[in-house]
């Protein structure tokens, strides 16, 4: 798979429930439309609640990727 | 042959992998909170973590008597399972693996650990004890620490929304361990059986008791972290986010136990009074607006900071930690000391069917949860009590 090019990069790692989301949450505000988040994240649980947030608010959750020992997650806002 | 394969990892996708439904694990969870109450004792959580803190005390000798040791204190056991089945739960799944939370996580764990441990020994049991089979056990206790619970997750959740504008916090990494989790679930399973075994057979009056609440309480651990089933979350969501399926879930869950432990009451297979605390008045308001507030902070209450220990956040271990160690004080200058339960102003054992019988007093308690589901439900749309991002 082609890299995504990230506009901005949190750091979760570590976070359990609920900072991860609190965090995405926060940094999708502030950016702009179509501008694509890239979230680390080692919590089970972000997986479901990225994804069912995603669904939910319409932004668009281009992938989880499985690295070693955490999570990527690409967020293009919508 | 490869069709039965392919059932095989179905099943193992269906079960063991992927996350349930928290209504799933709720309607399992009160099936087997209700088949623990018939088999010996209600459920909870902060018996045995009381416990675990009082050999602290007594080591460093602030404690005199010698408390119960705890492979063979109900109340601990209870907590050895459900930590167990949900260790199970998490390496089967390949989700074990040892969190390091950056520092502020380390210090909100520290802090909302002491206020959980104080919260708890005031309402004399966490969201599980004190409210959860409180409310079960027709006590009307849950019903002031609901009160008290919902005040106290309002002040946390205002409290995270203010940090995560004023503070930031990263850094934290993990130490996974991939492959070997499910070399890991196998061992979980054998002590699980070997232990259910070794309590079975022993000598010790208890054993076979014992034996039966650590299974029941693996099968909760397990069927709590499969569907990661938090009471903080059903309490917490509809404020920050509007999101009620927690919440429903866990509303279901109360609505059968209560069935389930009213039948064991009337039935007269359990002793009315049983889980009847003397909290009915400040106690159990008191103790849920500190147990509430606490809880958000921590990121999970009882059997949340549980089932999280046991998949590797190192930051509920160190809540759990502090929880103990400060429940066992609290409640020991509480009961002991102080000795303030006898003097009654902290409140009052009220076991509603005393007052209604037994049919309202189902219906009080049915009514309130359903008034809860209601109102969750309509603020997912309306959005009328969200304060979140």
């Amino acid at each position: 798979m082609a890299e995504i090019k990230a506009d901005q990069l949190l750091d979760c790692k570590g976070l359990s429930c609920p900072m991860p989301m609190l965090k995405i949450k926060k940094a999708i505000k502030d950016l702009k439309s179509g501008q694509i988040l890239e979230v680390w994240g080692t919590d089970p649980g972000t997986k479901n609640e990225v994804t069912e947030w995603c669904k939910k608010e319409g932004h668009e959750l281009l992938a989880i990727i499985e690295e070693a020992g955490y999570n990527k997650y690409f967020i293009k806002k919508k | 042959m490869s069709t039965f394969f392919e059932t095989l990892k179905d099943f193992y996708q269906q079960a063991m992998k992927s996350n349930w439904s928290p209504v799933v694990g709720g309607i399992i969870i009160a099936f087997l909170a209700v088949l623990l109450e018939a088999w010996y004792r209600p459920w909870g959580i902060v018996g045995g973590i009381r416990n675990w803190g009082e050999w602290f005390w007594y080591a460093i000798g602030v404690i005199e008597d010698r408390p119960p040791h705890p492979i063979w204190f109900s109340s601990s056991v209870l907590n050895l399972g459900l930590v167990l089945g949900a260790f199970i739960s998490a390496t089967l799944a390949f989700e074990f693996g040892l969190r390091i939370p950056p520092l502020l996580e380390i210090i909100k764990g520290i802090i909302a650990g002491i206020l959980m441990g104080i919260g708890a020994g005031l309402a004399q049991g966490c969201n599980i004890g004190a409210w959860y089979m409180s409310l079960g056990n027709l006590s009307g206790s849950g019903i002031i620490m609901m009160i008290g619970l919902f005040i106290g997750v309002f002040i946390g959740v205002k409290y995270l929304l203010w940090e995560i504008e004023h503070l930031s916090s990263s850094g934290g990494r993990e130490i996974s361990f991939g492959k070997l989790n499910p070399i890991l679930g196998i061992i979980g399973i054998i002590i699980l059986i070997l232990g259910t075994y070794g309590y079975f057979r022993s000598e010790h009056e208890d054993g076979a008791v014992l034996g039966g609440c650590f299974i029941l309480t693996a099968g909760i651990g397990y069927a709590i972290h499969r569907s990661r089933l938090c009471i903080v979350n059903s309490f917490r969501e509809p404020f920050l986010s509007g999101d009620a399926r927690m919440a429903r879930g866990v509303a279901l869950s109360l609505i059968l136990l209560t069935l389930g432990v009213t039948i064991l009451k009337m039935a007269e297979i359990k002793e009315e009074m049983l889980y009847v605390t003397p909290t009915f008045g400040l106690a159990a308001f008191l103790g849920g607006i500190i147990f509430g507030a606490a809880m958000v902070v921590a990121g999970g209450c009882g059997s949340g900071a549980l089932w999280r220990v046991a998949e590797g956040q190192l930051k509920l271990w160190i809540v759990v930690i502090f929880f103990s160690i400060s429940n066992a004080i609290f409640r020991h200058y509480l009961d002991n000391v102080w000795e303030v339960w006898d003097k009654g102003y902290l409140g009052k054992a009220v076991f509603l069917p005393h007052y209604f019988g037994y049919g309202i007093s189902f219906i009080i308690i049915a009514l309130i949860i359903l008034i809860w589901y209601l109102l969750v439900d309509w603020n997912e749309k309306s959005e009328k009590f969200v304060i979140g991002i």
